[in-house]
């Protein structure tokens, strides 16, 4: 009986609704009758994947893993809220069907074959949710166990990637008839990394390079990796554990996840699974294993999801508020925290100079870093993933604001000296991170409306201008736009204090300036 | 709908086509799919057709090179409802058919050069896309390679109005056969061919048979009414061409019997130019030219002329147009 509940997929859909496709260009439509094609069968088959990826996370929240923590929340009308104790916190009953970040971000990384970070105490599950994306993927409980790295201390290269066949060690007249060994995890579609951080830093070197290329070399011999899942373990996501943990190792991981604590109010199934000696990784059902095909189909649906103008544009808002410098940079363009940081001079000396804006309310100060390029694409990423996961064609501004603070979490470094995180309001962000940085995406948003940006957005407006293109766009007409852009930089600047997402639409301006002057002088020269 | 050899076509390799597209649009955001569909449709399936009759093994490589020329024309809205103007689509639905055994063997060089052609002759001013489409129609049958139908365009450019053309098209005339040269330069057909080239080097106001007798010719205007001079230009000869200064602006003029063209020039190319003076009265509104009595619809105050070796230039202080004569 243990066996058959465990065994158990929903079968009624998880997400009803009329399912909606963005109407795309297909070729097939010219020369397609009303008549259905035979050879279009294989259509619904592959639209079911959203639905067989819901399956499975509902397979795991409820049989496998037992997270009763829905922290990724989605309403469709008003929540039932609870202001709960002395701090006011406020416990929310979502009206839509809300997830947890714990299973649904660590299946995004599947679909999206990209790299996961769990961390949490021990004993909450990390590994056990590790090795149940390695099963979904349609390895054996025993491979996948196998395969999985554990990080250790006496960790090398050789433990982690392969070694030469001492035969051909002795045997060899050059390196290129040393064969390796190659570890079996290397080939894997799903790669678990167990406690990361315990890994020595010259090993963690070897590992970044599997993980950012994809490529494993020993003695100059090279293992090409499939595109594969990654899963790290890690007690501590701060640079704890044995070994700090190098930071372009740290900027490869997509998301992290935290493991919450277990709530003894669902000790019932634990029972169970001592009593039945059932373990959810070895029942996963046949019908949610993803072969090979599934899961790059799920990457190209997720992919082809659309991020529609408004929330690209709320996106770039927020992206915008932290790169901005004023005291690192002599000339306009280096005005940026990079800049700073490369100089190594200390963090306070440059804070302390950037005097004139309020503090309090510049969202970039509340950071010590901007939003780099990788953590926008992945943003993006994720964000379609969820979407594609809803069974939506578009993202949805709420999209993005859940899945931002497990893709930043680890990346957009708060400066915890801020004048933000003094106000008695605000202490809890400084331990909590996940909220804090969902709380910068609203205060953001806040903002952005405040300005009426949705509705008036004139940098917007040139770009989307000049985006149509600049053929037939007449030398009269150049002139034209160039003034108008002189012009709107003019307004902006006057007597304005320079803000992160000004500092942008500034140099937008420039951009768009430059990118006409050269076109009148092609023109003229025409 | 498209159907036969087309639709067959598109539904062999669907995905790629679709992936085309996905890409094209992610290059230029404002491509519409809308306007692809409808060119294939509408203006690209008689050529197709065209094709499968004469070549059914060729047909997917000529529909590989139109899908690449529809997606390219749209993006750069060379078709559709936002077009400069419908000739293109025109050509291609009832014209290019013509081309189809050109187009079997070397399908996009020969669609891109038609296509380029038509575009680049419809967004020159004071020239006649129709004519050159028209002409190129007619000389279609007698064109046996992408060599050949380059050349033959250059010329039908130049008789359509492409002044610049005039000496590339003279020049590479003489590596067609000598009949399709003769016909494409519409000369006497009892002519040979060399002696006919001297001539036509010689003598800028040469003219075809059946040509129009043109002797005149104006051209330019205000810029501020969509012509290329700001303030009243001024002009000097140099050698066969004038070289004009408007304002800050310096152009290369070329003039013949077919048209005039305005091409870019640096102020050092009118620094070196000449006055090109010519011996001119004025009787009132009438400028005398030797035994030639032109009437002019411009006051004589501050009345230029310059002249090359063919051709006379007016130009007057009270307009921005140029007024161009045979000499």
């Amino acid at each position: 009986m243990v066996f058959d509940f465990f065994q158990k997929v929903s079968r009624a859909p998880t997400n009803p609704r009329t399912p909606t496709k963005a109407h795309e260009f297909d070729v097939a439509d010219l020369y397609r009758g009303p008549v259905p094609d035979a050879a279009d069968g294989a259509e619904p088959a592959q639209r079911a994947l959203d639905e067989k990826l819901r399956q499975a996370y509902f397979w795991i929240v409820n049989k496998a893993i037992i997270s009763p923590h829905y922290d990724i929340e989605y309403n469709d009308g008003p929540a039932q809220t609870f202001v709960v104790g002395d701090s006011k916190r406020v416990l929310t009953l979502p009206s839509g069907q809300s997830y947890s970040s714990y299973v649904l971000l660590p299946l995004l990384t599947f679909a999206t074959r990209r790299k996961c970070l769990f961390v949490g105490g021990p004993g909450r599950g990390k590994t056990a949710s590790a090795i149940l994306m390695g099963v979904l993927a349609g390895s054996p409980v025993r491979e996948v166990r196998r395969a999985m790295q554990h990080g250790h201390p006496q960790m090398t290269i050789a433990d982690l990637l392969g070694n030469p066949l001492p035969a051909d060690l002795v045997a060899a007249q050059s390196m290129d008839q040393i064969r390796i060994a190659w570890r079996a995890w290397l080939s894997m579609r799903v790669k678990i990394i167990d406690e990361y951080n315990r890994i020595p830093t010259r090993t963690q070197s070897a590992l970044l390079t599997v993980m950012g290329d994809n490529y494993a070399e020993v003695l100059n011999q090279v293992f090409e990796c499939p595109e594969s899942a990654w899963y790290l373990t890690a007690n501590d996501d701060q640079g704890g554990g044995t070994y700090q943990v190098i930071d372009a190792l740290r900027d490869r991981i997509d998301v992290v996840v935290q493991a919450l604590a277990f709530n003894p109010r669902f000790l019932a199934e634990l029972l169970v699974r001592i009593e039945e000696d059932a373990r959810p990784e070895e029942l996963v059902p046949r019908e949610l294993v993803f072969g090979e095909e599934e899961i790059g189909a799920m990457g190209r649906e997720v992919r082809a999801v659309a991020v529609p103008p408004d929330v690209r544009r709320r996106l770039e808002f927020f992206a915008s508020q932290f790169e901005l410098s004023e005291a690192a940079g002599g000339q306009f363009e280096y005005m940026t925290k990079d800049t700073a940081r490369l100089s190594g001079r200390e963090w306070r000396e440059v804070t302390a100079a950037d005097t004139g804006r309020d503090r309090l309310k510049d969202l970039g100060c509340q950071t010590r870093n901007g939003v780099s390029v990788r953590n926008l694409m992945t943003l993006i990423l994720y964000a379609k993933a969820l979407a594609w996961f809803r069974g939506n064609q578009e993202v949805e501004l709420e999209d993005v604001r859940q899945v931002l603070p497990f893709v930043l979490h680890d990346k957009l470094h708060p400066d915890l000296d801020a004048p933000f995180f003094a106000a008695p309001e605000n202490a809890a962000y400084r331990f909590d991170r996940v909220s804090w940085l969902r709380h910068l995406f609203d205060l953001s948003g806040a903002e952005f409306l405040r300005l009426d940006l949705e509705r008036d957005d004139p940098v917007g407006e040139l770009a989307a201008q000049f985006a149509l293109g600049l053929d037939d766009v007449s030398e009269r007409e150049t002139r034209a736009r160039l003034v108008k852009i002189e012009k709107l930089i003019g307004t902006l600047t006057k007597g304005r204090k320079l803000y992160g997402h000004l500092y942008d639409d500034l140099l937008k301006l420039k951009y768009l300036h430059q990118r006409y002057t050269n076109y009148l002088a092609w023109l003229r020269a025409q | 709908m498209i159907t036969g050899a087309f639709g067959a076509a598109l539904a062999a390799h669907r995905d790629r086509f679709n992936a085309r597209m996905r890409e094209a649009r992610r290059r230029t955001p404002a491509l519409a799919p809308d306007v692809v569909a409808v060119f294939l449709q509408e203006c690209a399936a008689p050529l197709v057709d065209a094709v499968a009759a004469q070549a059914p093994a060729r047909v997917d490589a000529v529909v590989d090179a139109v899908y690449e020329a529809a997606l390219a024309l749209a993006a750069r809205k060379s078709i559709g409802p936002g077009a400069r103007s419908q000739l293109l689509a025109e050509a291609w639905t009832g014209t290019f058919a013509a081309f189809a055994s050109l187009v079997v063997a070397q399908p996009a060089p020969v669609l891109g050069m038609l296509s380029n052609a038509i575009v680049y002759l419809d967004a020159l001013p004071g020239t006649r896309p129709r004519q050159w489409l028209a002409e190129m129609a007619a000389l279609a049958p007698r064109i046996e390679s992408a060599a050949q139908l380059a050349v033959v365009g250059q010329i039908a450019a130049w008789r359509a109005g492409a002044a610049h053309f005039r000496e590339g098209a003279i020049g590479a005339a003489d590596g067609l056969p000598a009949a399709l040269a003769v016909a494409a330069l519409r000369a006497p057909e009892n002519m040979e061919l060399q002696a006919l080239l001297m001539q036509m080097i010689d003598e800028p106001w040469w003219r075809g048979v059946g040509d129009e007798a043109r002797e005149d010719l104006e051209l330019g205007a205000f810029t501020g009414f969509g012509g290329a001079f700001a303030t009243p230009p001024q002009v000097r000869a140099a050698q066969d061409r004038f070289v004009v200064r408007s304002g800050e602006r310096y152009f290369t003029l070329m003039v013949d019997a077919y048209g005039a063209v305005l091409q870019p020039a640096g102020a050092d190319d009118f620094d070196r130019a000449e006055a090109g003076h010519t011996a001119h009265t004025l009787d009132g509104d009438v400028l005398q030219l030797g035994a030639r009595r032109i009437a002019l619809d411009l006051p004589p105050a501050g009345l230029a002329l310059c002249a090359t070796r063919s051709t006379i230039a007016i130009v007057s202080p009270f307009t921005h147009a140029i007024r161009l004569l045979r000499r």
